[in-house]
């Protein structure tokens, strides 16, 4: 398991050194850069505000659960795994296809340029009903449903982060609003 | 609805609990959930201009439901549609990233015409359309119906197949139309025409759940249907006590899941499921009231100077083998399998004994549900229509059929090869609802329908795909369509297909982009693509799915549909179009009105639009998940638990084949001592054409490559990344070797991807063929590598 993780590490500082052909030209933020991490740096590895990222580091020759765990992982000297937003599942599942959704991008270019714009980022705040009130989620929670993952931690942008993460039942307070009508009595 | 449930149901959906893996109250919570407004929520992206429609993906023949966001008369977003019961939100990274197919820089936006520089020349559609008119009215005058052909897609919407349809059987009264479906899924037609006489599975991709048992029998589903390949996983994160069983020739994604993974050598199948077979009769372990009541017994031509491949001598030219099908019986059966002993089925296919022991057990287990899953291995094979045939055999002897969770069960690749190809009949042999051009009365009925003279439809079949570009070549068509399709990318033995500068033939090629099979035309019509027309797709399960047009295509980029419809009106052909304004509804009423009451009923278009697609036989408004099962589908004889219905030739029964075991039409000798397998990626789909205009799909996977077995490559000095030449009789070309990677080829073979214009892996292939379906076998022939040095 250590020797898997320091190759990893080695590999991954290739990557972050730009010793590699790593893709986007987007780096992988280190201790420093994860803790701003930057609505444009999210942007760009994404076609669309809710397509899967790409990977933006070479294949590092370890399960990719490893390091984006349910936790994140913080590998010393080279910068924060996120976590994984995804449900944590044990044994085989959706889940365990990583790449079946996020590729990684092994060289730059294009075959021919594109000119899709996809969905900007949607970086409103949650509604609250008075000030003090917990915000309702402004999305949706399929494959989110790792709150933490993404509202704690290192990799958490300070737009969103949780200041109250120790209590851990998050859907206690903050429920998903799922539709824009309005009661009406049948 | 909480977030809560809506996870859990995400689940729950997926899997269901315990063995009752589908409860009613599952169902009912999908209904539920199927008439909710919206699940996502307005969060994501929900700006007062942005609007959600549904439609199907536009890739693979599993017909996800994506969500499609539409933002100034442009897309900007999908999303699964957790609406739709196919991948209840889920999706592929093909499928997140399908928006961007419509925005590539070069998009094709005018009709251009080639001049004879060779240059492209920008025309109006009206002289397009003028001009394939009279190219077509000339040819039928001068050589007649012969002399002129339509090359259509399992990615024609249905609109697009049946226009082609009509134009061509019952307009230019010619049957030279197929499809590029024929390339795939043409042997599993064929397999269930055969023991079925009605196409298409019985089962449905609930089935994935139910089973207890999931037999892949050559099909890497984790990278071609990777979410009915999440469905399997879900289920068995459920249920620890499903299996997943791997039947391959090459160690793939999906293997990494399998509780079982049985390594075969190449064709060996054929002798692999007969040994099955072989140990299911010696253990008892027949169904034998089963298969008194519901099956009979049939063999074909078995002799193998008689079949050939279609590659060789006089069938290099024509393919037109026809097999003869005679009654057979229970006895003859049993002797027929005597021959196939574990032992001598061990020697042929390098299965041990043991593991085909497995296999016999876990077929014969009558407690335990099996469900088998195939696509492109079985399909494309010299003798495809048999292995479709001795897999569906598998379930018929042993009775695990037309019951929920036990079923045999094609995967397709096109999101319309079921829809368009199958259902429509825009094959050169048929017709809608299982009709064919050799039978008086489905003619007559076609005329009927379509209100043309007696005699109209002629009864000679036309030229399979192979055959129409062999006879392309030949010189023998004057005129030749192709639609939403790449074949100088996807044809096996490509170098025939070369054209000769000023051959006096004219080629038309309906396309978004520019592809190799652009660069072949005399006339580029450029076509609407997915949401930016009206469609209707049908998927693998009998799904058959309907989406509305979200935005404008580009330029002046016309649907399919509309360019056959306005040629043959300019033919003079208006009468078989007759539907003023918005034809779409009407065209869809009335080919649906070949498909009531024969057990192929569609939905009414009314009924699709308002729903995420409906499984048919749909009768009263109600959708088959189960055909033939009783308590399922409504033309089940009251009383019957299974009843072949369809199967009017075989007294309402299914057929068990004998089918003997044939080697490869090229086997490995020494000169080209290893197998070549071609095959597809995650990231691309098919020709490339559509996801190499994506670039994180195109970064991702950027170009072709060979995979070889480690010992293989450090036999020949070769390491992973070195350049490595492949020669076959056909051809040679320079790949990077992949050691190890994705894909591990077992000693003896290589795979190479074939999606990549750059390197056509097809110049290599053999055009050798199934003898039934006359589909080409992509994955056997025989192959030579060499290293090459750098800089040398």
């Amino acid at each position: 398991m250590r020797a898997a993780l320091s190759l990893a590490a080695f590999a991954l500082l290739a990557a972050c050194t730009g010793e590699s052909s790593s893709g986007e030209g987007v780096a992988v933020p280190g201790r420093a850069g994860a803790l701003k991490s930057s609505a444009s740096v999210r942007a760009a590895r994404r076609l669309y505000d809710g397509a899967p990222p790409t990977i933006p580091h070479p294949p590092l020759g370890a399960a990719c659960t490893q390091c984006h765990n349910s936790r994140g992982m913080h590998v010393e000297g080279l910068g924060f795994a996120p976590p994984s937003p995804h449900e944590e599942t044990h044994g085989m599942s959706t889940f365990s296809r990583c790449n079946q959704c996020h590729v990684h991008a092994l060289e730059g270019g294009e075959f021919v340029a594109n000119s899709f714009a996809g969905l900007a980022q949607d970086l409103r705040r949650g509604e609250r009903l008075y000030d003090g009130a917990p915000p309702v989620m402004p999305h949706g929670m399929l494959m989110r449903e790792n709150c933490s993952a993404c509202h704690d931690g290192p990799a958490a942008r300070e737009e969103v982060r949780c200041s109250h993460p120790e209590r851990a039942r998050c859907e206690q307070c903050h429920i998903p609003s799922v539709d824009d009508s309005s009661f009406t009595r049948p | 609805m909480s977030a809560l449930d809506r996870r859990s149901l995400f689940r729950v959906l997926g899997v269901g609990a315990g063995c009752v893996a589908f409860s009613e109250a599952d169902r009912a919570r999908a209904a539920a959930l199927e008439a909710a407004p919206s699940t996502l929520g307005p969060g994501l992206g929900s700006s007062s201009t942005l609007k959600w429609d549904k439609a199907p993906c536009r890739f693979c023949g599993t017909g996800c439901g994506v969500e499609v966001a539409t933002e100034a008369g442009k897309v900007v977003a999908v999303r699964g549609d957790e609406k739709s019961p196919v991948n209840k939100g889920l999706l592929c990274v093909k499928g997140y990233h399908l928006p961007a197919i419509l925005y590539g820089a070069d998009r094709l936006l005018y009709p251009q015409l080639r001049q004879s520089d060779g240059t492209l020349k920008r025309i109006s559609w009206d002289e397009a359309l003028e001009l394939i008119a009279s190219k077509y009215r000339e040819a039928l005058d001068t050589n007649g119906p012969e002399s002129v052909a339509v090359y259509g897609s399992g990615q024609w919407t249905v609109f697009d197949g049946y226009a082609a349809l009509k134009w061509v059987k019952g307009g230019l009264r010619s049957n030279h139309l197929d499809p590029n479906a024929r390339l795939c899924m043409a042997s599993a037609v064929t397999g269930f025409l055969t023991q079925f006489q009605s196409d298409e599975p019985m089962g449905c991709y609930e089935d994935l759940e139910l089973a207890d048992d999931v037999v892949l029998w050559g099909a890497n589903m984790a990278e071609m249907h990777p979410v009915l390949f999440s469905r399997i996983l879900e289920s068995k994160r459920a249920r620890p006590t499903v299996r997943i069983v791997d039947i391959a020739t090459r160690r793939t994604p999906s293997s990494e899941y399998a509780d079982l993974y049985v390594e075969l050598r190449p064709g060996s199948d054929l002798a692999l499921a007969n040994g099955i077979l072989h140990l299911l009769v010696k253990n008892g372990k027949l169904a034998q009231s089963f298969i008194d009541q519901n099956c009979v017994y049939k063999r074909g031509i078995e002799d193998l100077d008689a079949i050939g491949y279609g590659c060789y001598g006089e069938q290099a030219e024509r393919y037109t083998f026809v097999d003869e099908p005679k009654d057979s019986n229970f006895e003859e059966f049993q002797r027929f399998l005597e021959d196939y002993t574990p032992q001598k089925v061990s020697e042929i296919s390098g299965v041990s004994v043991a593991q085909l022991e497995l296999l016999a057990a876990l077929y014969g287990d009558s407690k335990r549900k099996t469900l088998s899953l195939w696509c492109m291995g079985v399909n494309q094979h010299t003798r495809g229509t048999w292995m479709n045939n001795l897999i569906t055999n598998l379930h018929l002897v042993t009775g695990k059929i037309a019951r929920p969770g036990n079923n045999p069960f094609s995967l397709t690749g096109q999101p319309s090869a079921c829809g368009t190809v199958r259902e429509v009949g825009t094959l050169s042999n048929r017709l809608p609802a299982d009709m064919v051009v050799t039978n008086p009365e489905h003619r007559a009925k076609a005329e009927k329908i379509w209100k043309l003279p007696e005699g109209t439809i002629p009864s000679k079949p036309g030229h399979h795909a192979v055959d129409m570009f062999r006879a392309f070549q030949r010189g023998e068509l004057a005129c030749l369509w192709i639609q939403t399709t790449n074949p100088w990318v996807s044809l096996p033995n490509l170098h025939r297909y070369q054209r000769k500068p000023g051959d006096g033939k004219f080629l038309i090629v309906s396309e978004v982009y520019p592809t190799p099979t652009t660069d072949q035309a005399d006339l580029i019509l450029p076509s609407a693509l997915w949401v930016e027309r009206e469609g209707v797709f049908g998927n693998s399960e009998r799904r058959t799915q309907q989406w509305n047009k979200l935005v404008d295509p580009p330029g002046e980029a016309r649907e399919d549909a509309w360019q056959i419809v306005e040629v043959a009106k300019r033919m003079g052909m208006g009468h078989l179009f007759p539907w003023e304004g918005d034809w779409h509804e009407p065209m869809f009423e009335e080919y649906r009105s070949f498909t009531l009451g024969v057990g192929k009923d569609l939905a009414s278009y009314a009924q699709l639009k308002t729903t995420r697609g409906l499984l048919w036989p749909v009768v009263d408004g109600k959708e088959t998940r189960y055909r033939y099962a009783g308590g399922h589908d409504p033309y089940v004889a009251k009383g019957r638990d299974v009843h072949f219905y369809k199967a009017k030739g075989y007294g309402e029964r299914a057929a068990i084949w004998l089918r003997p075991s044939h080697p490869p039409a090229e086997v490995p000798d020494a000169e080209y001592p290893l197998w070549l397998c071609t095959g597809r990626v995650l990231e691309h789909w098919h020709t490339g054409s559509l996801t190499r205009r994506v670039r994180q799909l195109h970064q991702a996977m950027p170009r072709s490559y060979v995979e070889l077995n480690r010992a293989d490559a450090s036999a020949l000095g070769v390491k992973s990344g070195d350049l490595v030449r492949l020669k076959t009789r056909r051809g040679a070309m320079e790949f990077e070797a992949r050691i190890d990677g994705r894909g591990q080829p077992p000693r003896g073979s290589v795979f190479v991807p074939f999606f990549d214009e750059s390197l056509l892996i097809n110049e290599l292939t053999l055009d050798a063929m199934d003898n039934i379906s006359k589909e080409p076998d992509y994955k056997k022939c025989a192959v030579r590598v060499e290293r090459v040095e750098r800089g040398a």
